[in-house]
């Protein structure tokens, strides 16, 4: 469970100060899929980077599965976003010099698996978004869509409680997006929250439930959106 | 360890500048070792000892222009001026100056004649008063007595009959027991015998970069010559207040000759490794130089490096990676391109050192100074490497979502 109470985020560079979040407040439950939308610059990165520990915050509460965020040193932040968090990022953000495997491989050996361990991990996930048979091939020798579906192998291979992701279709045409939102589906389904940022409408009323950011705040559309979903389902 | 598959094969896919970084890191080994060992060498022939009591010895130049000059008549009593000068413990007149790099050389023969092996020798033309006043050690047999000093006239071909040579030269000519030279008969100008009467422990030859620099000999011979050098030891501290005072001395003592280039043996030394020291400091210029421009390479590489790959930096952060294994990761990167540059560089300095030990005639290199060469490099790369790798561990994680 992800819990925020009145988070602020200040940024100050030079001689501007920017409020990126104003007493931001969130509860994501065990199991959501949460979709962001807002306007650009209303602080949706911001928020994701919080919530997934890539940045810190000027005051507020926030808890991630009952640990007090605020208490964590950097270190203490690092394991938590290794075992924890998943992340999804619009630019896949795989590593071109290493394979497909060796690219899984990377959280992996932060979390300090023995190699039996790993190799089972790396090649389950790999499996899991169709492309244990790419295995030896570089990022470069993929298309956008299969790009992030490695991306997904990678942050789901620590068996994350979070799958955050960052715009994950923004770079990818809408028949590819599709294709990923619907693996963001099933893993959603297997039992995995996501929070996702995204401005495409149509995906993000896919989610549970939809919330919108909005001059740092929170304004909640989530019960048109469950009732969507519940509508379908 | 952590990562080092991972790195392997990621530098794998960037050869080029690791390549070239160890290349430079093999090149910087292959001549540190080699010049420190030329360093050394140099340092060692610098610390061999010539056998004088340096410190308080000097010379000097008599040049007689006068005509009906009797120069055997003067010489006894310019020596017996020296001698009683207070302060002084001995003097000579001598034909050469060890260290001086001119001088004069002959060989020794065990048989007589002309096809026979024959070891050469530096040799000194002196009296009895030689080993006081050169301040040798007798380390077996006898000095010269007073009536074995014979007059030796300008261009006189025989020898005297006794010689005194140094330990290093009997080991030569005696290698089972250099003691059994004493007393031992030898040949010089081929035919012309000559006994082994007493034995230095050191005397060197006037030239330092001679191979034979350790074998000289002394023969008890005064010069009848126009030109000769006085050798003068003085009693411990006072060799600068006696030199101009023995200068004036025999300046005024007799005007039919010049007194000139009052030199103390320190000096002499200073002249003679001069090309040493100035060597030295060229090749060790040379060493600090080359490893601070592979040391700057390295930094150069890691921030070029680091900078291209800041999104992949903060993309690890966001995965989990600590600083700690951040730093570690370009640290490790070091190590191994270091590693395959120090195994280069191990090749190269013991290629380089044969060549220059065929080429040179040095001797070869220590495992001692290529193991020195190994753990100075590695420590140079880690040094090197400690500031880009810190600056790479700043990094923010948000890099990631933050950087297109
Ligand atoms: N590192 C930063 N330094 C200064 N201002 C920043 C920084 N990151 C974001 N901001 C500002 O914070 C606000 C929110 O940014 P962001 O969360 O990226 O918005 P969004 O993702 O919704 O487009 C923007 O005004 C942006 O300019
Ligand atoms: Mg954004």
């Amino acid at each position: 469970m992800l819990i925020m109470k009145n988070i602020n985020k200040i940024f100050q560079t030079a001689d501007i100060q920017t409020h990126a979040l104003r007493d931001f407040c969130l509860q994501v439950n065990e199991g959501d899929f949460v979709s962001v939308t807002g306007p650009s610059g209303s602080g949706k990165t911001t928020f994701l980077n919080i919530a997934g520990l890539l940045e810190t915050f000027s005051n507020g509460e926030f808890l991630l599965d009952g640990e007090d965020v605020g208490k964590l040193n950097d270190n203490g932040r690092s394991r938590m976003r290794n075992e924890k968090i998943g992340f999804i990022f619009q630019g896949f953000n795989l590593i071109p010099d290493l394979n497909l495997y060796d690219n899984v491989d990377v959280p992996l050996r932060y979390r300090g698996f023995n190699a039996k361990e790993r190799k089972f991990r790396i090649e389950q996930n790999l499996e899991r978004v169709g492309l244990a048979s790419r295995m030896k091939h570089l990022p470069s020798q993929l298309s956008g869509g299969q790009q992030q579906r490695v991306a997904i192998a990678r942050a789901l291979a620590t068996d994350p409680r979070f799958l955050l992701a960052d715009e994950p279709t923004g770079n990818l045409d809408s028949e590819m997006a599709q294709s990923v939102m619907s693996l963001l589906e099933d893993i959603n389904q297997q039992g995995t929250t996501i929070i996702m940022v995204t401005h495409d409408a149509q995906l993000a009323q896919r989610a549970k439930r939809t919330i919108q950011v909005k001059d740092g705040k929170v304004s909640e559309l989530e019960n048109i959106s469950r009732q969507h979903n519940q509508a379908i389902a | 360890m952590l990562e080092t598959g991972l790195i392997l094969r990621a530098l794998a896919r960037n050869k080029i500048g690791a390549l070239l970084i160890a290349l430079q890191i093999a090149l910087t080994m292959t001549i540190m070792v080699n010049a420190i060992f030329m360093i050394q060498d140099r340092q060692q022939q610098m610390q061999r000892k010539s056998g004088l009591d340096e410190k308080n010895s000097f010379y000097l130049t008599n040049t007689v222009f006068g005509q009906d000059y009797n120069i055997q008549a003067h010489l006894q009593t310019d020596l017996h001026t020296i001698r009683n000068t207070p302060g002084v413990v001995d003097a000579i007149q001598i034909n050469a100056i060890p260290l001086s790099s001119s001088g004069w050389s002959m060989a020794l023969q065990h048989e007589p004649g002309e096809d026979k092996d024959a070891v050469g020798t530096a040799i000194y033309m002196v009296d009895d008063h030689a080993i006081n006043s050169m301040g040798l050690t007798l380390v077996a047999g006898a000095n010269f007595q007073p009536e074995d000093v014979e007059l030796r006239k300008e261009g006189q071909s025989t020898w005297p009959a006794k010689t005194i040579i140094t330990q290093a030269f009997a080991e030569n000519l005696y290698p089972d027991n250099w003691q059994s030279a004493v007393g031992k008969t030898v040949y010089i100008s081929q035919t012309q015998p000559i006994q082994i009467i007493g034995i230095v422990a050191a005397l060197q030859a006037p030239w330092n970069g001679w191979n034979g620099v350790e074998r000289s000999m002394l023969v008890p011979f005064q010069r009848e010559s126009k030109g000769s050098y006085y050798f003068i030891r003085t009693e411990a501290g006072r060799r600068d207040e006696l030199m101009p005072i023995i200068e004036k001395t025999l300046a005024e003592s007799d005007k039919k000759r010049i007194i000139r280039r009052v030199t103390t043996i320190e000096d002499t030394r200073e002249r003679s490794y001069r090309q040493h020291n100035a060597t030295n400091k060229i090749l060790t210029t040379v060493v600090i130089t080359l490893t601070l421009i592979t040391g700057f390479g390295i930094v150069g590489l890691a921030i070029f490096s680091i900078n291209r790959r800041t999104k992949q930096i903060g993309t690890r952060r966001a995965l989990g990676a600590t600083k700690g294994q951040i730093m570690r990761y370009f640290m490790m990167e070091n190590f191994i391109i270091s590693t395959f540059g120090i195994i280069i560089g191990c090749f190269g300095a013991v290629a380089l050192n044969m060549w220059l030990v065929n080429t040179f005639n040095l001797s070869p290199i220590s495992f001692q100074l290529v193991a020195f060469g190994v753990i100075t490099l590695f420590i140079v790369g880690q040094l090197a490497v400690l500031y880009p790798a810190r600056k790479a561990a700043m990094i923010a994680p948000a890099t990631a979502t933050r950087t297109i």
